[in-house]
């Protein structure tokens, strides 16, 4: 689970951050990511009209989540620090995580018992040459109730949520939407990258489809 | 020594108290099953109680689902109940909010992904029970003022509230790949508040009554086995 520690008043922070090994077989690839600099300290603040600030710290949570998920979804990961150039790493990838949007709603804002977090993450994956092949758009969400953890506590539970959200989607459906897997038989048989490849399908960001039924209408 | 203020004080109390024991908060409930298959469980296997998705728009409260699980398991003929956490992170990511099968005919696909029947073996679970519904407030009124002085303080009024608890649980056979039938709860009740100098809450215990009456049949439902 991911280990938080809650502040006084109306600002949370997450550390340690960690998810489940995923029951997954890993993709045999050379995989590096390079993350931004928003990954080591990342800090949101929502203003509700009238009433209290609250603010959450991310702190590298970002930068720990990606790392141990990639982990677990490549045969071989490491991360790529600074501006080496991909041409001369040796990857079939490399993975540019990236975050678009951070929200999130209090209860006096929704007039429910709910906090809730929704994070709009981009994923660009270029290929062995450093050609962009795939440049992805997710939306994670997590909620929870106040009752159960109390404000700080339920504000940082639904972030968790919303990050764990987008591992689990992003270990569903990151093959299908960018074809990552291709680059590794296109390294080894020599053939042109795939540059032409689509983007992801925006459907594939309904929150309310369920991935496990995405597949059975496959 | 008691002054004839406080004596009158007492009186009231007394007075509505008792008239609040005789009215009392009043619970109606109805439970019904209906069974799909046929149920059982051996020694050895047990049970993880899970709450429909909120992607799906289930507002099933997290009290309400830890409620049921203990309530399943307390007591001489309790079932073994896998905390919901444990099963969640052990077969990450196949039971997030996002990713957890709607229907049970996801459920061969679930299977035979690489791990997931293993890891479902080693956990014991036998059958997923998912809860769906809510506790609302649908109804109330009255009025209840309350006034504090230099010399004390005091309430006078009468308020009431009725609330609905409206759960359904839907048992999954992981053995067996079908759905075996869901359990439902309807429990109604009205709680008032009379106040006399002093207010006497009486609660209906609307939420705590849906989640035993459940939990009960529930038990009944898995352990029986239908008579063919």
């Amino acid at each position: 689970m991911l280990g938080m520690v809650g502040c006084a008043g109306s600002s949370v922070k997450l550390e340690n951050p960690s998810i489940p090994e995923p029951l997954i077989a890993q993709l045999p690839l050379k995989v590096g990511a390079r993350y931004p600099e928003v990954f080591d300290s990342f800090v949101h603040e929502e203003q509700v009209i009238g009433k209290e600030k609250w603010s959450i710290d991310l702190g590298r949570a970002n930068r720990i989540l990606f790392t141990q998920l990639f982990g677990s979804m490549f045969t071989e990961f490491s991360v790529i620090e600074g501006d080496a150039d991909v041409r001369d790493l040796g990857l079939d990838a490399l993975i540019e995580p990236s975050i678009d949007a951070f929200e999130f709603s209090v209860p006096s804002q929704s007039q429910t018992d709910d906090f809730a977090v929704w994070i709009r993450y981009r994923i660009k994956i270029l290929d062995a040459d450093g050609v962009q092949v795939a440049n992805w758009p997710i939306a994670a969400y997590g909620k929870s109730q106040t009752t159960t953890f109390g404000g700080d506590a339920a504000l940082q539970r639904a972030a968790v949520l919303a990050m764990r959200d987008a591992a689990a989607l992003i270990i569903l459906q990151m093959d299908k939407a960018t074809g990552i897997s291709k680059l590794g038989d296109a390294k080894n048989v020599n053939v042109e990258p795939q540059s032409d490849m689509p983007p992801a399908d925006p459907d594939q960001m309904n929150l309310l489809t369920t991935a496990a039924k995405e597949s059975n209408d496959e | 020594m008691m002054s004839d203020f406080g004596y009158s004080i007492a009186r009231r109390v007394t007075v509505v108290a008792i008239t609040a024991t005789l009215l009392g908060a009043c619970v109606t409930s109805r439970i019904e099953n209906i069974r799909e298959g046929d149920t059982g469980i051996l020694e050895g296997e047990g049970i993880v109680i899970m709450a429909k998705s909120y992607h799906l728009g289930n507002e099933t409260e997290a009290k309400f689902i830890s409620c049921v699980g203990d309530s399943i398991g307390r007591g001489r003929t309790g079932l073994r109940v896998v905390p919901h956490t444990e099963f969640v992170d052990a077969l990450f990511p196949w039971f997030e909010p996002r990713t957890a099968p709607a229907e049970t005919k996801g459920l061969p696909t679930l299977m035979s992904r690489p791990g997931v029947a293993e890891m479902i073996k080693e956990k014991g679970v036998r059958y997923v029970v998912w809860l769906d519904g809510d506790t609302d407030k649908v109804a109330g009124g009255g009025s209840l003022s309350c006034a504090a002085g230099p010399g004390g303080g005091g309430c006078f009024g009468f308020a009431w509230w009725q609330n609905d608890a409206n759960y359904e649980a839907s048992v999954w056979d992981l053995d067996g790949l079908e759905d075996a039938g869901t359990v439902s709860a309807d429990v109604s009740g009205t709680s008032f508040l009379p106040a006399i100098v002093v207010p006497i809450p009486l609660i209906a215990r609307t939420q705590t009554k849906a989640c035993n009456a459940l939990a009960d049949q529930l038990k009944l439902f898995i352990v029986a086995e239908e008579i063919a």
